[in-house]
């Protein structure tokens, strides 16, 4: 058996350095791998209690490097020492609405934590005034609303945001960032103008992605001073609930009572965490896009819109002369049938092109030049192995660097902002700033010719990039975050601050804020 | 040590095994779910997938692969790498890292996958280069096994000098 040995026979000592080589390789080679793990999990680990002030590194876009605020200073997650306060600090609590001016709407909104009853079937769940979805709230262009908020059994809190309303920024319900989480007998009024006329929704930011799947969402409508030119105006409010899809909350068409040549309205919103087709079966006109109206938009036939996670799409059809319906299909399973009672249509074959909006509708003028931008941020998105939060996984990442050591980008009052944001991860991504809507300048660097496309929630497929603009024009701390808020709990948060900004508030702490 | 080793290197076997069973599953369920008028888009999916949202209960199958996949494999084929250093077998390291580096590229091809579709049809070519890579780590290591614990003993009564 000697025979089988498969190394040279050393004696004496070099068969004792040969041990110990044979015991210490094992464990060396061990350590090479066990310990650069272990120093990613670490790095990986947020602390229980922070502030967004320290998440990441500071971006300034190459514009004007200063610091950008009070008590937090970005970085400090970083090892980086924070740095000179060189302008004053102010607060995202100083943002608020005339405290002057009195309510035009009042509104009084109570949740609750409660199944809910779905196509037959029960689901657990969250209701607004005792409905999912919750009352939808109407206003006037340029009204002050007043939403008094009360939780009475969500558990873990609630805050209510106002996703693409262009609010003060302590009005923005980001729960760590702009309020505390309001605790169960809690409560908080919301005050702001909806200064610009169009479709929006409200939902919670607080343990967002359970809390919205769970319903805890409404539609917001803004209507213009002069009207809208329709006969007929109608809110879909899409979400799916346990995998059942509805509309306003039913999982079954939604049947909307027009008359033969009446023009009809129909504001779509999408609160799922992924992309929704809708198409007609006779032409249509999409009207406006996340709130803002297309200018000139033209009949459309034979394609579907793709309306993006938070996103929403106010479409016009007209009833036809005949005493048919029109049926708008909101994804295959539901659609909104429009026509005299009893009137019906055949399903209409899902278009295999969509709606091209870097083209639809002719151009105009918008009110800033974005042609010479004051910053430009890079919002590359990929997917890599890693530990986010301590939990290994294939994370996704932010200009290649995994949460909580994302970029913050830093502005200041008045610049104009471009950001190119890109896709390397294999998935979409629904990408949403708060706070602002930003015009598409380009995707995969082919310019807009078409109306001004105002985004407040953008669609973007592996492989694809866009360029967007906005001014910056709303002071505060606002999260910029993938709306598939799966993908925000894992992780794909950055902000945006304005210089001399802090916030009081943390994440986790006594009021256990989790804005994801 | 050669025990775990074998018992690790099987168990990547049967892992790859139970990633193509509840995968075939899940298709199976979906197919029968749409065949029923279900609708399957990418909201629903989203819903399901994370959210436990489950349209058809078949759906759990595409889950536990994304879990096992993303965790559980790569955690054993860790596992197996670390203790193939302390079996003192030759070619046992080799054949631990062969098994780790087609768990590496199971993972990357198949979420890759997602981004071309293509890419599906070499992560299940590739699983079956790992369930058998991952079965034959654990019978060399066997046959290998008897001739390197003499050498270990051999080694051992040569060392007092």
């Amino acid at each position: 058996m000697i025979g089988h040995s498969r190394r040279p026979t050393h004696g004496g000592t070099g068969a004792g350095s040969s041990r110990v080589l044979r015991v210490a390789l094992p464990v060396l080679a061990t350590v090479a791998i066990v310990a650069p793990l272990g120093w990613l999990w670490q790095t990986s680990r947020v602390p229980a209690v922070y502030s967004v002030m320290e998440m990441g590194y500071l971006d300034y876009g190459g514009g004007a490097v200063s610091d950008p605020g009070g008590g937090g200073h970005g970085g400090h997650m970083e090892g980086r020492m924070p740095g000179h306060q060189v302008a004053p600090s102010r607060r995202v609590t100083d943002m608020v609405a005339d405290p002057a001016r009195p309510a035009d709407v009042r509104v009084e909104l109570v949740t609750q934590q409660q199944s809910l009853t779905v196509g037959g079937r029960s689901v657990s769940g969250f209701t607004v005034n005792g409905t999912s979805p919750g009352p939808q709230i109407r206003a006037m262009e340029g009204q002050l609303i007043e939403v008094h908020l009360r939780n009475e059994s969500v558990a873990d809190g609630v805050t209510l945001h106002w996703h693409g309303v262009d609010v003060p920024n302590a009005m923005d319900g980001a729960a760590g960032v702009t309020q505390d989480a309001v605790p169960v007998g809690g409560e908080f009024t919301y005050r702001f103008v909806a200064d610009q006329a169009g479709s929006y929704w409200y939902h919670s930011h607080q343990v967002s992605n359970p809390q919205v799947a769970g319903g805890l969402l409404g539609s917001f409508v803004v209507t213009p001073k002069s009207g809208i030119a329709q006969q007929v105006d109608v809110s879909a409010v899409a979400h799916t609930y346990g995998g059942l899809r509805t509309i306003n909350g039913k999982a079954e068409d939604l049947r909307v009572p027009a008359r033969p040549g009446q023009r009809v309205r129909v504001r779509v919103t999408n609160t799922d965490n992924g992309p929704m087709q809708v198409w007609t079966s006779g032409p249509y006109r999409l009207l406006a896009t996340d709130g803002t109206d297309v200018h000139q938009p033209s009949q459309v036939s034979g394609r579907s819109v793709t309306l993006t996670a938070g996103g929403r799409a106010d479409l016009e059809v007209s009833v036809p002369s005949d005493g048919s319906a029109v049926r708008m299909q909101l994804s295959k399973a539901t659609a909104v049938i429009i026509g005299p009672p009893g009137a019906d249509v055949p399903v209409p074959p899902q278009p295999a092109e969509e709606l091209d909006l870097l083209t639809y509708g002719t151009p105009a003028p918008v009110d800033f030049d974005p042609t010479h931008p004051t910053r430009r941020f890079d919002y590359r998105i990929g997917r890599r192995p890693g530990f986010v939060k301590g939990r290994p996984g294939m994370w996704w990442s932010i200009n290649g660097r995994l949460f909580p050591h994302v970029p913050m980008y830093v502005v200041r009052e008045g610049d104009v902002v471009v950001i190119h944001i890109d896709n390397h991860s294999g998935e979409i991504h629904p990408m949403h700033l708060h706070g602002h809507h930003a015009v598409v300048l380009a995707r995969n660097g082919v310019a807009a010719t078409g109306s001004p496309w105002w985004i407040d929630s953008l669609n973007v497929s592996p492989n694809e990039s866009y360029d967007i603009a906005f001014v910056a024009n709303n002071p505060g701390i606002w999260m910029d975050h993938c709306h598939n808020l799966k993908h925000a709990a894992q992780g794909m948060i950055a902000h945006l601050i304005y210089e001399g900004f802090d916030t009081p508030y943390r994440i986790a702490g006594p009021a256990d804020n989790q804005p994801e | 040590m050669r025990t775990a080793y074998k018992v690790l290197a099987y168990l990547v076997a049967a892992e790859v095994a139970v990633q193509a069973m509840v995968m075939v599953w899940g298709i199976a369920g979906l197919g029968k779910w749409v065949d029923s008028g279900g609708v399957l888009d990418n909201a629903v999916f989203e819903e399901a997938i994370g959210n436990g949202g489950m349209p058809f209960p078949e759906i759990a199958g595409l889950v536990v692969h994304g879990i096992n996949g993303t965790f559980v494999i790569p955690l054993i084929a860790l596992l197996l790498l670390i203790v193939s250093f302390f079996t003192k077998v030759r070619g046992a390291i080799k054949w631990a890292a062969i098994v780790f580096a087609l768990v590496v590229a199971q993972g990357q091809i198949g979420f890759l996958g997602h981004e071309f579709p293509l890419a599906g049809a070499l992560h299940g070519l590739n699983a079956l280069v790992l369930f058998g890579m991952a079965i034959y780590a654990g019978r060399r290591l066997r046959a290998e096994a008897a001739p390197a614990a003499v050498e270990h003993e051999q080694a051992s009564t040569a060392t007092p000098a």
